[in-house]
């Protein structure tokens, strides 16, 4: 009797350990490695590689019923398409039996596989979805790193508010894409909040080959300056056919294109003094001193660190973009929270996660109630001199704001944007 | 002030039409000769968009001189897919051959990006513009237009004043009657696919001296979009067809930008491409041999 009693305890204290302390910890991932995200894909890619590699080596894995436990990372490519997303998030839950999904990048994608993680109660994790559509569906299971999309042109507006106080007329000029949408919803609110008049506000469609009928109508509205952009491609096709037109404006900012090193390499002095919003750029003075001063927890490597184990992870030598910054970001609050859950139940997870708050190389992070993020501020870097910089807010900028941007003529004479 | 816009879009569509149209020519003429519809037409598209990048930045080679070298570059593909894959599907089901191309198409797109990678690349070939006083057109899209009108008189030359052009007529007309006549039908397909890819491949050559960025291997969908309603609209099976459907399609689609943002509250894009899709069905509908095709 006394033997079988000490069978079943065993057998019951094994089951116990099982369930707080797994052998792994699998993150899954539909990951955009062909298609039209491949660049981000890969971005993000090498981001969340080198955390969980930094997790795993440096900081010893993920402590969970007093034990820590490696970090795996099984992730297939989604090809960008939404059909193969919801069928390898079932594929990632169902036969890799995965304890969180890590969205795939953009807005669409990311809204597209949600029902099936809410299906299966996974925890899903959004580090490329910026759309605050996504955030208004009563879906349960999804957490964002990434910064919400009305927020990306604000403080742009600020800044130019600030700066340039005689420049009131705007022109809006976005991509007809979900997450684009919403920044341009968001810039249009505070522009006019601001007192900014906007004398343009047109969309592009996704994959569009030529701006020239939009831009002629833009070059009539006679703007101060111009907010607009959706992806990658279209950033550049913007840039080069208003220089193709001679649009002359005091400043361009675009969205995802502009902060990424191929917009420079592509348009060579063309993108001088062109802008963009950035959730990360290399150069943020995010550190743990800075973390201690503002009573967070800080996690993660440094800056340094990141750039190091991001190029290790793609065998590249390229360095990490915004993309990298925030998927990255996005493992080391997984790790937080299982570790605050002692636990890898989504639902337990999802609970920590809503209750957290931490700041790493990528900076803030924090959700509210729906899993919005609201923790991270978004900076604005400008193109001086094929470099990127840091010009807005003051207490992030790493150099001066060259304003007004030089002329298109200006540029095809050598003109770069370094201030005096 | 609205008609000015007016006029300068339209302008721009002219130049940009004809590139459009050029960009057709190699998908009507492969589908005239071989009844096979190439819908990997924008991977061939994006490899000269690569040819005209990688001769500029590596070699200092200017678009112009891009041309030529995309044509030797596509019609060297055209043999090597035709003779590897398209010779056995001549004649085969529909479905067959149009998987066949599509396949071709995600081969080029992965070769080339295991080469080029996934960044979107561009160049910048500055020849200066001109002001005429409705629009600014760079020197460098008027060349585009040019180099697409020669191409398009070249091809015509070719049709009509040499025996090889008067072959593939000939198969176009009759392939068994070709046959019995002596003309060796087997080397006009493969001449005549490869001469397809040829001109695909330079058009991508002509398209980046338009828009010089977002070069990428994935930047061809697009492309085959609007070749297969330019090629429907000018005639699938007539190449000069396709150059002036072109020349339609590029006038339609930025001339009625213009009228479309005279509606409040509309997005001119979206009606633009509603307005394209509209006039092809209206086409299928009255005339599904094309605007300027033969009769069936």
């Amino acid at each position: 009797m006394v033997s079988v009693f000490l069978i079943l305890g065993l057998i019951s204290l094994g089951g116990m350990v099982y369930a707080g302390a797994p052998a792994k910890v699998i993150i899954g991932h539909p990951a955009c490695l062909s298609g039209k995200y491949a660049k981000a894909g890969e971005q993000a890619l090498g981001g969340i590689k080198a955390c969980v590699k930094w997790v795993n080596e440096v900081y010893g894995g993920v402590k969970i019923g007093g034990k820590k436990v490696p970090l795996e990372y099984k992730y297939y490519d989604c090809e960008s398409k939404k059909e193969v997303v919801t069928s390898l998030i079932e594929r990632l839950i169902t036969v890799d039996k995965v304890n969180v999904v890590f969205a795939p990048y953009s807005s669409g994608l990311t809204l597209s596989g949600a029902p099936v993680a809410e299906k299966y109660g996974m925890l899903y994790m959004d580090h490329g979805g910026a759309s605050d559509r996504i955030f208004q569906q009563g879906f349960k299971y999804i957490v964002q790193t990434i910064g919400p999309g009305t927020r990306y042109h604000v403080g742009t507006l600020d800044m130019i508010h600030k700066v340039d106080p005689k420049a009131k007329r705007v022109a809006l000029a976005y991509e007809d894409s979900e997450f684009a949408r919403m920044v341009m919803r968001g810039a249009e609110e505070h522009a006019k909040k601001l007192g900014f008049k906007i004398v343009f506000k047109r969309t592009y469609p996704k994959g569009v080959t030529d701006l020239t009928p939009l831009l002629s109508d833009l070059k009539a509205a006679k703007p101060d300056f111009i907010l607009g952009g959706g992806h990658f491609e279209d950033g550049q096709l913007f840039n080069r056919q208003m220089a193709d037109l001679d649009i002359n404006v005091k400043a361009l900012s675009l969205i995802a294109a502009a902060t990424l090193p191929a917009f420079y390499e592509a348009l060579g002095n063309l993108a001088e003094g062109v802008m963009g919003p950035s959730h990360w750029e290399y150069g943020v003075k995010y550190s743990p001193e800075v973390a201690r001063k503002e009573g967070l927890k800080w996690i993660g490597p440094t800056q340094d660190e990141f750039v190091k184990l991001f190029k290790e992870a793609l065998g590249k030598d390229i360095m990490p973009d915004y993309h990298a910054a925030e998927a990255g970001a996005q493992v080391l609050a997984y790790v937080l929270a299982v570790e605050e859950a002692n636990s890898i139940d989504p639902t337990k997870v999802r609970a920590a996660l809503n209750t957290l708050k931490f700041m790493s190389f990528y900076g803030g992070w924090d959700v509210n109630e729906t899993g919005k993020q609201v923790g991270h501020s978004m900076v604005d870097m400008q193109w001086q001199g094929g470099k990127r910089v840091i010009v807005w807010p003051p207490e992030a900028a790493t150099g001066k704001l060259y304003y007004p941007m030089p002329t298109f003529a200006e540029k095809a004479k050598g003109k770069v944007a370094v201030p005096k | 002030m609205i008609w000015n816009q007016l006029a300068g879009n339209l302008t721009q569509g002219l130049i940009l039409g004809g590139v459009y149209g050029m960009a057709t020519m190699g998908l009507s003429l492969i589908f005239g000769v071989l009844r096979v519809v190439n819908v990997g037409h924008g991977a061939f598209v994006m490899v000269g968009a690569f040819v005209a990048f990688w001769l500029f930045t590596a070699l200092g080679l200017t678009p112009i001189a891009a041309i030529p070298a995309a044509l030797v570059v596509g019609m060297a593909l055209g043999f090597l897919f035709f003779y590897s894959v398209m010779r056995r599907l001549v004649g085969a089901p529909e479905l067959t051959s149009l998987l066949a191309t599509f396949a071709m198409g995600i081969i080029l797109e992965e070769v080339v990006k295991l080469i080029f990678g996934t960044e979107y690349r561009g160049y910048n070939w500055d020849v200066g513009r001109v002001d005429l006083s409705v629009t600014v057109l760079p020197w460098a899209k008027i060349y585009a237009f040019l180099g697409s009108v020669a191409i398009a008189v070249l091809l015509y030359l070719w049709f009509n004043k040499t025996r090889a052009g008067t072959a593939v007529r000939s198969v176009v007309e009759d392939s068994e009657g070709a046959r019995v006549c002596g003309v060796n039908v087997g080397w006009i397909y493969a001449l005549s696919f490869a001469i397809g890819i040829g001109l695909t491949v330079a058009s991508g050559v002509l398209l980046t001296m338009f828009i010089p960025v977002g070069i990428n291997p994935y930047m061809g969908g697009p492309y085959t979009l609007k070749a297969f309603v330019i090629a429907v609209l000018g005639g699938l099976a007539s190449p000069y067809g396709a150059f002036f459907g072109g020349l339609i399609f590029g006038l339609i689609e930025n001339g009625s930008y213009t009228l479309f943002a005279l509606l409040p509250g509309a997005e001119p894009f979206a009606l633009t491409r509603f307005l394209s899709f509209a006039i092809l069905l209206l086409i299928l509908l009255l005339k599904p041999t094309g605007l300027l095709g033969a009769k069936e």
